[in-house]
């Protein structure tokens, strides 16, 4: 890879690859490093892209996912990648809209988090999902469907926008 | 309470918006750009070690034989000759000089 290559793939896709580790990490200081990291993967080893598995930002997504569960395993976080956990109860009290999505976004399981923050807010295929996180179609497909079902029930008391309460939920399925 | 429907929820997601990639992040991941004449001052050349050494070898013979085949050098050209020095005869005393058996 050649340098204008470099500079051009990290024109097109540094911020798609900060903006998915700020949304998976809620920090800013290290969704920069993970992005960091990211792209000097990509200038110290450009063999490990292979053109015909994907398209590179799917290549530079799945780095940057592993590099998060890479820091929740460091953190000894490991169990909350499981699928199924007793969520922390929302406190949506003098929360604006923004803030209360993002909490309800980062009670969810990371599996389903990954997974609905790269169609919802990236709009990845399912396929381009599935090479990203490792996994199969039909298994994407199950995680954002609990994903955005978990959504609902957390979301919905803003649905009148009646945020003064707290709410508290139980467990999220396995996907 | 009544679940949000799809039309909702994605009404609400769109609401949590994520800021750009930060400037820091171009200057931690690009290689810093230098200008051409910097490196005439700063740069270097990688030369590989038998290159480095023929180059070394040609070098000292063509000094070498430089020298043992210098030509003479030429003759130093004269000097200028400053007429300030010269003084004019103060008291002129011609003497003849006849020959030995002049006059015999």
């Amino acid at each position: 890879m050649t340098e204008a290559e470099f500079r051009s793939a990290f024109e097109q896709n540094k911020d798609v690859v900060y903006r998915f580790a700020w949304r998976m990490c809620g920090s800013a200081a290290v969704a920069e490093d993970i992005a960091q990291e990211v792209f000097l993967t990509l200038l110290r080893q450009p063999g490990r892209f292979d053109s015909a598995r994907g398209a590179l930002r799917s290549f530079l997504l799945a780095v940057a996912r592993n590099l998060v569960l890479k820091r929740w395993r460091d953190d000894s976080r490991l169990d909350e990648l499981e699928d199924q956990f007793a969520t922390p109860p929302i406190d949506l009290e003098g929360r604006e809209t923004a803030d209360a999505v993002s909490a309800a976004v980062a009670s969810l399981p990371p599996l389903q988090r990954e997974v609905l923050i790269l169609a919802q807010y990236e709009e990845l295929s399912l396929e381009e999902i599935a090479r990203t996180v490792d996994a199969e179609v039909g298994t994407v497909k199950s995680r954002l469907h609990r994903a955005r079902e978990n959504l609902r029930q957390v979301l919905a008391p803003l649905k009148s926008r009646n945020v003064g309460r707290s709410i508290s939920h139980g467990t999220f399925g396995r996907s | 309470m009544e679940p949000l429907d799809d039309r909702e929820l994605d009404k609400l997601l769109q609401q949590w918006q994520a800021p750009l990639a930060p400037p820091s992040l171009r200057a931690k991941v690009l290689p810093h750009r230098s200008h051409w004449w910097q490196w005439l001052a700063t740069g270097t050349i990688r030369v590989p070690v038998p290159v480095g050494i023929a180059a070394v070898l040609a070098l000292a013979a063509f000094l070498y034989f430089f020298r043992t085949t210098e030509r003479p050098t030429a003759a130093q050209p004269a000097k200028s000759v400053s007429l300030a020095d010269f003084q004019p005869v103060k008291q002129l005393e011609p003497r003849v000089v006849g020959r030995a058996n002049e006059g015999n």
